[in-house]
């Protein structure tokens, strides 16, 4: 069965015609008539075990899709077969059909408790049992199907996840822009599922400026993160604008607008950070507003502006503010503003000042993010319903510096 | 998020209640057939009982403008306020669809 095609009702049939059943029983004749009955419904693949440790060897051998079984027969009985094959983590699911010749209620449960799937009773009737088999074979092949195809989308996940996070900065050009600029970096990252609509990244623009941006597609998983490959590819066609944020912004939407579908954009924010004056030059695509954190004070960094991806005539303006020595500037996007807290209600732009800020006072001011994101998971009530970006950059005081 | 239209002499009004986000996707498709069923001039969306709207949202939104602009009708934002009025004025949304006077 191959695991990337879907099962048609057609194809279903047709694979359970080739399914390997094994019929135990320690009648010949029994044998005999299930076999010709199964032969006759189109099966193919059928062997014969005459008693429980039979069965167990062929079983050990070739492992079937379908056991029929009989209940009394010497040496080893029909439960004792059931309970050693679902004591074995390999045969644990393999469908068995259990046939009796004696019907009693407490049978029919003993039968059960001993891990039989189900059960027919003697005389066979033969329509019956053939409807019993089609119907486990289906479900066994469905689930094996189902499974398959579970594992195999599995793995691309995993491997579209490690793409995905090959996009982030590397520890070493952090450590480097760190080195340079005398700050300290906070980024944490984390998709809701496997793959995200957010990204976030830096460069350096010339010796004393780094350019900072932060990005989140609109909805979340395998389509917004599609987009994020897209948006990380275009950036690096404009590097001649990195020093230039407004522009930098026009021209990425200029180039990605004719190809984000109808309905999907992302929100952004893209910084110029000159370490040496502390000049701050940015502007805003609709990204939560960044805040400029000090020791007594919170300034709101105006990131209004028209998404990347929705209109071809969007304009961006530059805005500048100052990052003196001891201030962070922190960026987050919108599920840390927007996910309910255990009393109910979301966190808000307001919230979040109030919580940066009592983090700020409390904590130390490096391990602000990570002082945050402890108190937010905490708090929220779910797993994490959109993708999480929350970037810091603390800029040193010149005596931490030297220490 | 739940909605109710209501047809005032070819003018509708959608009424919009709860959160309007990324899960919602395919109420608000639904809601969209049903006022594209309506042929109506204008539509109104209403969003003075939405707490809260997520980027997915606007989104919706955004197919909603295309989707007017396309069959001709127009559409019309009101009431948004806390952070549906935020989140429209921070992503300029209100620059692109209309608010009702």
């Amino acid at each position: 069965m191959d695991s990337g095609n879907s099962l048609t009702k057609d194809n279903l049939h047709k694979a359970i015609l080739g399914a390997n059943i094994l019929v135990v029983d320690d009648m010949q004749l029994m044998r005999k008539m299930i076999g010709m009955c199964l032969e006759r419904a189109g099966y193919t693949n059928l062997s014969y075990a005459e008693d429980g440790d039979d069965a167990l060897r062929i079983i050990e051998e070739d492992m079937p899709d379908l056991v029929i079984l009989d209940l009394n027969m010497p040496r080893m009985s029909g439960y004792e077969v059931c309970k050693a094959l679902r004591a074995s983590p390999k045969t644990e699911s393999l469908p068995i059909l259990v046939q009796s010749a004696s019907e009693t209620a407490e049978e029919r449960v003993e039968v059960f408790a001993a891990g039989a799937t189900d059960f027919v009773s003697k005389p066979i009737n033969q329509p019956e049992l053939m409807a019993r088999v089609q119907m486990h074979l289906e479900n066994r092949f469905m689930i094996r199907n189902l499974s398959d195809f579970h594992g195999h989308m599995q793995r691309e996940l995993s491997m579209a996840k490690e793409m995905q996070h090959a996009l982030l900065p590397e520890q070493s050009l952090i450590s480097k822009i760190e080195q340079d600029a005398g700050v300290v970096i906070e980024a944490e990252y984390q998709a809701s599922f496997e793959l995200g609509g957010d990204l976030w990244g830096m460069w350096p623009v010339d010796e004393q400026s780094t350019g900072l941006f932060v990005l989140d597609i609109s909805g979340h998983g395998v389509g917004a993160s599609l987009n994020t490959f897209r948006v990380q590819a275009t950036m690096g066609r404009y590097k001649h604008l990195y020093h230039d944020p407004a522009a930098f912004l026009k021209s990425l939407n200029d180039d990605l607008v004719e190809s984000f579908p109808l309905g999907q954009f992302g929100t952004m924010f893209y910084a110029v950070i000159n370490f040496e004056t502390g000049d701050v030059t940015y502007a805003g695509a609709g990204a939560p507003r960044p805040f400029i954190i000090g020791d007594d004070n919170i300034r709101t960094l105006d990131s209004s502006g028209t998404p990347i991806g929705i209109i071809a005539s969007a304009t961006y303006e530059n805005l500048t503010d100052q990052l003196h020595k001891g201030e962070s500037l922190f960026c987050y996007s919108d599920v840390l503003v927007e996910t309910p807290f255990s009393g109910g209600d979301m966190l808000g732009e307001d919230g979040l000042r109030d919580l940066v800020m009592e983090h700020r006072k409390n904590g130390e001011a490096s391990s602000l993010v990570s002082n945050i994101l402890t108190t937010f998971f905490a708090e929220i009530q779910t797993s994490l319903p959109d993708d999480l970006t929350a970037v810091a950059f603390h800029r040193i005081k010149a005596k931490e510096l030297e220490a | 998020m739940e909605y109710r239209i209501e047809n005032n002499a070819g003018e509708l009004l959608v009424n919009f209640t709860g959160d309007i986000t990324f899960t919602q996707n395919m109420t608000f498709r639904n809601m969209l057939k049903d006022v594209a069923g309506q042929s109506a001039k204008v539509c109104v969306f209403d969003l003075s009982n939405v707490e809260m709207v997520d980027s997915a949202g606007l989104g919706m939104f955004l197919i909603a403008k295309e989707q007017a602009d396309t069959a001709g009708w127009k559409l019309q934002l009101a009431g948004a306020k806390g952070h549906v009025a935020s989140m429209l004025k921070l992503t300029k949304l209100s620059d692109i669809i209309e608010s009702a006077s």
